[in-house]
């Protein structure tokens, strides 16, 4: 089979493409030869959480891949077929362990067996959504368009010490269901989460003040981990709603306030709430390839994001499906079939 | 490669535990073969200080070089050997969890090297050495990156060495901190490959520093004399790399504090030395006041000793001590001198603690010290610790072909001393040249007779131009003195030979004259009486010629033997 050409340069121009490239080159079969990786940013080309993904993908679909080193900017990826079993990657730097699952689980999904896989590395990076995102926001939806998967979270890991693990199982399944998320519904309850490791309690306690002056509705929690998972700390908002759940997330960092790694959440939270979409830019980008893969469907997102317009364009490639977008009232629609 | 493909994915499909990591580690062997792709192996030094950033978690705030070399995104290392010596065995075991926490693709060896002075040069080089020559590099399937960030300058200088010198097949890799303000601890790696061209110039800043440490020694003199130029060269290549003392052996005037004092603000200018350049000339050291000027005193330690003072030694410490005429020195001095170069301790004057100056030593003499030695003059054990780097300056009738570029170079000095620039009119240069450079110019007082003859005829210079009539003068002046020189100066040492060389120089002046009198006279008894002039007149029977022959036999001569030896 002729692999399918793609320009790495293109779109959003990270390691977005790649990621869902791998996904569906997995899934399809269709093997893939992608260009100028990363060409227009600081450090061209594959930096070593995308290596870890394109390792793990390799290793799920026995896929035989050439150009998988550090600065590459040429990588071709020949898929073979999907097997279920016990997977095990550890991801250096500590990469973010939900990268490389967003990565292999769409695959996994359509394997021949059940599949577990333990990621190990970075479950709180501020390059990507925290594995509690995964839990509480993703793999609801995912549900609902019948696949069986569960995520735990064993222990977090921080930039830089890394040392987080994450934990998935996925039971195969032959389709998905639809996917019609075009409302929130009511908000049913929501939580602010503060966690805290090898920094001191009192900075939970301020970032969770900071979010109760502006949602006062808002239940408080403190997730205050051993010293030796640490330094980290992350400011997590949840906001359950009758058709869905988002998950905001702001970090915290040498020198920054309290009060405004609170005042980027709410900034986020007030975005979304702003909005008419069901969910917001980071889990719109992760509802592409479900969708895609569902064939028919819609949701709405906040705004349309660079990464949003690129997995599209992405999957138009590798799918027969027809996925397009269009301006709803205050959000935009995406559309498949 | 299509054959290969099929099985690497046939194995991977139809492996019966899928998903293992060995799986993982099986197809990354298979890529490793198939596309050439290698291992990156790097090795460094254990940074006691930089890599030390206590156990807590706050370790991680802090930029570590050795862990950040593994933390970065676009590299990979494969393998670490970390060497570091027995007392960081501890710290290197945390450091390799650490890595093994951000860096899983890592696989940390411990290698310990115990160093006893990571400062020292030799040690740390030759340590090296024997790593990369012990070390069995598989260039074929590794590629190997020195990291040069952690670890003493020395040994930073020695990796830079070794890898120049292609005893390790490597890259040198730098290891940087973030800017201020970045979140990023891991900060930056530069991979330095000295085989690429632009390296080159870096080597070239190396030679032209070295020409500019040669040029400085000769004093921008292009000295053209091949024995001479080697040994400057020799000269530099040593106050570059040692402290051990050097022995300078030349005649008067050939240059050897001048040489002194170059290589001391040579070594300075490359912050090897941070004292003071001291000078003195053992010749004119004698007697108690010879102890105390160069090793100081206590208040008290002998009659007149009203204040303490610290002495030469003392004021050299920390820089350069230029012992010139070092023949000379006492027998007391000579023993204290050899404790204070051994131990970098000796005892003041009197004192009974020891005071302590750490100096470069530079020697000075005119004679052959191995004969003295052998006489019993000099104190064989002295003259093994300063013989270590001996360098002979050869007079000036010994370098002909250096006078016109000395003779450039005192012109300059000329113009820039009195600030009126003199110059030679072509047939005068030539004139000059041509005698100065011939056997009737014997330059006994070498360079600073070469430089006092240009200022005579630099200052009495019309209109800033010396003319052929100006040199034939001072060729006249020179042939003069020399003249004066060769007949009763040194009639000493042409007539009694190497037996003056126990002569006192007192006596040697006395005699000198006696000679040159008796040279000038027809008879003993009237170089008797010229010689004993104003004595005679007071005594009733004049015994001078009886003296003098007495005189002379002191010495083993007669009148007749001086008359002939004209």
């Amino acid at each position: 089979m002729q692999p399918l050409q793609l320009d790495g340069s293109e779109g959003e121009g990270g390691g977005q493409i790649l990621r869902t490239a791998l996904a569906l080159s997995m899934i399809t079969g269709r093997p893939f030869r992608i260009e100028r990786i990363r060409a227009r940013r600081s450090k061209p080309g594959l930096l070593r959480q995308h290596l870890t993904a394109v390792q793990a993908a390799a290793a799920i679909s026995g896929a035989v891949v050439q150009g998988a080193q550090p600065g590459s900017q040429t990588l071709e990826f020949a898929p073979g077929t999907i097997r279920g079993g016990d997977y095990r990657f550890a991801i250096g730097t500590a990469g973010s362990c939900t990268l490389v699952l967003q990565t292999v689980l769409p695959a996994l999904w359509f394997a021949d067996a059940p599949a577990s896989v333990v990621v190990t590395g970075g479950t709180h990076n501020p390059a990507a959504p925290p594995a509690d995102f995964l839990i509480r926001a993703w793999v609801p939806i995912l549900r609902g368009m019948g696949v069986d998967m569960e995520v735990e979270l064993q222990r977090h890991g921080f930039v830089p010490a890394g040392g987080g693990c994450v934990r998935a199982t996925v039971r195969p399944c032959h389709a998905l269901q639809p996917l019609e998320l075009t409302e929130r519904g009511a908000l049913l309850g929501c939580t602010a989460t503060a966690v805290v490791a090898g920094v001191a309690g009192e900075v939970a306690r301020r970032e969770l003040d900071a979010v109760a002056s502006r949602l006062p509705q808002a239940q408080q929690q403190i997730r205050q981990l051993p010293a030796n998972e640490g330094p980290g700390n992350v400011l997590m908002l949840e906001l359950r709603h009758e058709r869905c759940s988002e998950l905001f997330t702001s970090f915290g960092a040498r020198g920054l306030p309290a009060e405004n790694v609170a005042a980027r959440l709410l900034k986020e939270q007030h975005a979304y709430a702003r909005s008419n979409a069901a969910v917001g830019e980071h889990l719109a980008d992760q509802l592409v390839i479900p969708l895609a893969l569902a064939g028919r469907g819609r949701f709405t997102a906040a705004l349309l994001s660079s990464h949003l317009a690129t997995n599209i364009e992405v999957v138009r490639r590798f799918l027969d499906v027809d996925m397009r977008t269009r301006a709803g009232e205050r959000c935009v629609i995406v559309e498949a079939g | 490669m299509s054959l290969i493909r099929k099985v690497v994915s046939n194995f991977a499909n139809d492996s019966t535990e899928p998903g293992t990591s060995s799986l993982i580690e099986f197809i990354r062997v298979i890529y490793l073969f198939l596309y050439e792709m290698k291992n990156t192996v790097a090795i460094g030094f254990l940074g006691t200080q930089l890599d030390f950033a206590g156990k807590g978690p706050q370790r991680w705030e802090r930029w570590r070089p050795t862990v950040a070399l593994c933390q970065q995104e676009n590299l990979v290392i494969n393998r670490l050997e970390l060497l570091h010596d027995v007392r960081g065995r501890g710290l290197a075991e945390r450091i390799a969890l650490d890595i093994a926490a951000v860096s899983p693709e890592t696989q940390v060896r411990r290698v310990e090297m115990n160093l006893r002075d990571a400062w020292d040069f030799e040690e740390v080089y030759a340590a090296l050495h024997d790593f990369a020559r012990a070390y069995a590099f598989d260039t074929e399937r590794e590629d190997y990156l020195i990291h040069i960030t952690t670890g003493s300058h020395v040994a930073q200088i020695c990796w830079f060495l070794l890898a120049e010198a292609h005893y390790l097949p490597a890259r040198l890799v730098q290891t940087s901190p973030s800017r201020k303000g970045d979140v990023d601890v891991g900060g930056s790696v530069s991979v330095i490959d000295l085989d690429l061209s632009r390296y080159d110039k870096i080597a070239q800043r190396f030679a032209r520093e070295r020409t500019d440490g040669l040029n400085f020694l000769k004093s921008g003199i292009a000295t053209r004399n091949a024995a001479f130029n080697r040994m400057v060269e020799r000269m530099e290549q040593v106050a570059g790399r040692s402290r051990a003392p050097m022995l300078l052996v030349g005649p008067t005037g050939a240059g050897k504090s001048f040489l002194a004092r170059r290589v001391y603000e040579l070594k300075k200018q490359r912050q090897r030395l941070a004292g003071r350049f001291v000078e003195i000339n053992c010749a004119t050291l004698r007697g108690d006041s010879a102890m105390s000027a160069l090793f100081g005193h206590v208040k008290g330690a002998f009659t007149g000793a009203q204040t303490e003072r610290a002495g030469l030694l003392r004021a050299a410490d920390g820089g350069l001590l230029f012992l010139d005429e070092i023949g000379e020195l006492g027998a007391d001095e000579q023993a204290m001198l050899l404790k204070a170069v051994e131990e970098k301790r000796f005892f003041p004057f009197g004192a009974d603690r020891e005071a302590e100056s750490d100096f470069q030593l530079i020697a000075g003499t005119h004679r052959d010290l191995r004969l003295w030695v052998a006489a019993g003059r000099f104190r064989e054990d002295l003259y093994a610790r300063i013989n270590l780097w001996t360098f002979d300056l050869p007079g000036l009738a010994a370098r002909p072909e250096d006078i016109e570029p000395n003779l450039d170079f005192e012109l300059e000095r000329h113009a820039h001393d009195q600030g009126r620039q003199v110059r030679f009119s072509a047939e005068a240069r030539k004139r000059y040249l041509e005698f100065a450079a011939s056997p009737a110019a014997r330059w006994s007082g070498n360079f600073r007779e070469l430089g006092a003859s240009v200022t005579r005829m630099a200052t009495l210079a019309e209109a800033g131009r010396i003319t052929e009539t100006a040199v034939e003068e001072e060729i006249d002046r020179l042939r003069g003195a020399w003249q004066a020189d060769g007949r009763d100066q040194d009639a000493c040492a042409q007539i009694l030979q190497s037996a003056a060389e126990n002569l006192d120089w007192f006596d040697r002046c006395q005699l000198n004259g006696v000679i040159a009198v008796c040279r000038s006279s027809s008879s003993l008894s009237e170089a008797g009486r010229r010689l004993f002039a104003v004595s005679r007149a007071g005594k009733k029977h004049a015994n001078d010629a009886d003296r003098l022959r007495k005189y002379l036999l002191r010495f083993g001569l007669d009148f007749e033997r001086l008359r002939g030896a004209v």
